[in-house]
């Protein structure tokens, strides 16, 4: 598909997006406070990047990642896929869509259904799709298990989520996502519920099936320091409006908004000279 | 005399696959005054131990031996109507999720009235007044939202709310469990400010548990590293985090992710969880250990002192041993 598409043109584009949730409405209220969680944003995700979304928790960053996912609609904007609109897709073409574009969740202790096996778990995106046979799925399956470094895989094939660790766990959501040899993952806050030296081996993990299929990310989080490590390029939030854009090294050492200066700031580290490791 | 002094503490948990020893024969000592903090990731004990210092252990949990010397008296031997005129009056907790620690149907000023007025019931109501409002003020809430409920706060205010209910009886030590866990970094700071601020203000004890260093090493000015219910390494901050001696310790720092440092950060290869239900003294981390010998699966790690303040337990000889630095 990208042979098709020239080199600069980006995957995945937003325009102008923007997303108002509207409150129940309540009986005696005068007025309908609308909560603009995204104002009018644009992003542009050129394949093969890492990009990075870093915002405070109300910031619209996660609205953000729901709507490339299609979980939910712009309320205006569109948001293209390959130079092609995604705002009106509906029943066979929207399953295609998903098939391409998958989704990695915050807490692996509920994104995982307690009663599906690691197989299941993973078998299911290709049973939805009906992609291959029985024997091919079970290959697939064992493989990409490999890949995430859940091995011996048939050790792991038939295990249930409650006896894995969290950091095993959110390998079977990698799992899960990369499954289908998407072209887009989203991947919302995936580390934030685990331990540092687990949190580290994941984005190792997610740097090599990156290396390996040329897989586009967008990589959601608070912690600007994991976005300096993973991310090729990264976007500030703040308020539902992305207030500064470009690459990782001028983010970091270069920031020119404000707000974005104060995320650097604020940024707990610490630095005694010594060795590490 | 030190504030606290824990001595050969052990707490097991009893499951389906026998005793899990979460707290596994641990030592340490608090001085007045001064802020302790304890690393560890999860599953660790470092909560285990927090509650334990509460008197809130759950039913499945028992104290299986060792003391807790506070004030002199063994906290170990409380029972539950003696607990309840220590806990809160001289031993506080900051608990780690704001947004559930509060009570969703009391108006917030009421519940750190409660806190007060349930270890001195004879206060005077202008007492109680002054203290109320020189307790919001202590943590920069406005008093014209004192009245308000718990879901009118931001989480930032919340946290603030659960620390001034901590310091309602100027407590000598405070627990602070993840205080800042569930808040994003900008109010996180502001947070850890507030605490250290506070805790230097107040002189007491703080006992400070996160799993993440750099939290730590922000309010902290003494380290004790946790790995499978055991305290690894202890010392100075400066101590543990510059030079450190444990093989876990330089695996915690080395994962740590900061905004310079991303090539020098080294990822260890850590899969299986400690078994806690070995016999007490046997190493932890050999499962995981990249140094990991023979010797170490049936010898007994031993503390070595590395200076005054720094020790660490280990089997190993070269990492023990003095000569190597």
């Amino acid at each position: 598909m990208s042979k098709l598409n020239p080199k600069k043109s980006p995957l995945i584009e937003m325009k102008g997006v923007t997303k108002e949730y509207t409150p129940r409405k309540q009986f005696f209220s005068k007025s309908q406070n609308k909560v603009l969680a995204l104002n009018s944003i644009d992003l542009s995700i050129e394949k093969g990047e890492i990009f990075g979304l870093v915002g405070q928790s109300g910031s619209g960053k996660t609205t953000t990642g729901r709507l490339l996912v299609r979980l939910e609609a712009p309320t205006s904007g569109s948001i293209y896929l390959n130079g092609s609109p995604i705002n009106r897709l509906k029943g066979a073409s929207l399953k295609a869509y998903r098939s391409k574009v998958q989704m990695i969740f915050q807490d692996p202790y509920q994104s995982l259904n307690p009663h599906l096996s690691i197989s299941d778990t993973i078998l299911e995106p290709l049973v939805v799709h009906g992609i291959g046979n029985a024997s091919a799925q079970r290959e697939k399956v064992l493989h990409t298990l490999e890949i995430v470094g859940l091995t011996p895989s048939n050790d792991f094939y038939d295990r249930y989520p409650h006896q894995l660790s969290g950091g095993q766990r959110q390998r079977v959501a990698v799992a899960r996502a990369i499954v289908l040899d998407p072209d887009f993952i989203v991947a919302d806050e995936p580390t934030s519920m685990l331990d540092a030296t687990i949190a580290i081996q994941l984005f190792k993990l997610l740097t090599d099936i990156r290396k390996k299929f040329d897989m586009t990310f967008l990589f959601i989080t608070h912690n600007l320091a994991a976005a300096n490590y993973l991310c090729d390029k990264i976007a500030v939030i703040h308020e539902g409006h992305i207030v500064e854009v470009n690459t990782t090294d001028k983010i970091i050492h270069h920031p020119e908004h404000p707000y974005t200066k104060k995320l650097i700031q604020v940024q707990p580290g610490f630095n005694f000279g010594g060795r590490r490791g | 005399m030190a504030l606290l002094s824990i001595k050969n503490l052990t707490i097991g948990y009893q499951t389906k696959e026998g005793i899990l020893k979460a707290v596994d024969d641990i030592s340490f000592e608090l001085e007045k005054g001064r802020p302790l903090g304890f690393v560890g990731e999860s599953g660790c004990g470092k909560t285990t131990l927090g509650m334990t210092l509460m008197g809130l252990l759950p039913d499945n949990a028992r104290i299986l031996g060792g003391s807790i010397g506070f004030q002199n008296k063994d906290l170990t031997q409380l029972n539950e109507d003696q607990w309840r005129k220590v806990r809160g009056k001289e031993i506080a907790m900051i608990f780690q999720a704001a947004m559930n620690a509060l009570n969703p149907v009391m108006r917030v000023d009421e519940q750190v009235i409660e806190a007060i007025v349930t270890h001195q019931p004879e206060i005077s109501p202008n007492d109680l007044e002054n203290r109320i409002n020189e307790l919001f003020d202590l943590v920069e809430i406005p008093r014209a939202r004192m009245k308000d409920f718990p879901h009118e706060y931001s989480g930032g205010m919340k946290q603030r709310v659960i620390i001034a209910m901590a310091l309602a009886c100027n407590p000598k030590l405070i627990i602070a469990d993840e205080p800042t866990t569930a808040l994003d970094v900008i109010v996180q700071d502001q947070i850890l400010k507030e605490i250290k601020i506070i805790q230097q203000a107040m002189d007491t004890g703080l006992i400070f548990i996160s799993h993440d260093i750099a939290v730590v090493a922000s309010v902290c000015e003494d380290i004790c590293v946790m790995y499978g219910g055991q305290i690894v390494e202890t010392g100075t901050k400066q101590e543990v985090f510059a030079s450190p001696r444990h093989p876990y310790t330089k695996a915690l720092l080395g994962s740590y992710l900061s905004l310079d440092n991303q090539a020098s950060v080294i990822i260890p290869d850590m899969r299986e969880a400690p078994d806690l239900t070995l016999k007490s003294g046997s190493c932890r981390f050999a499962v995981n250990c990249k140094r990991c010998s023979r010797a170490c699966k049936i010898g007994i790690p031993h503390w070595a002192n590395i200076s005054k303040t720094h020790r660490v337990l280990c089997c190993d000889e070269t990492i023990t041993g003095k000569t190597n630095e």
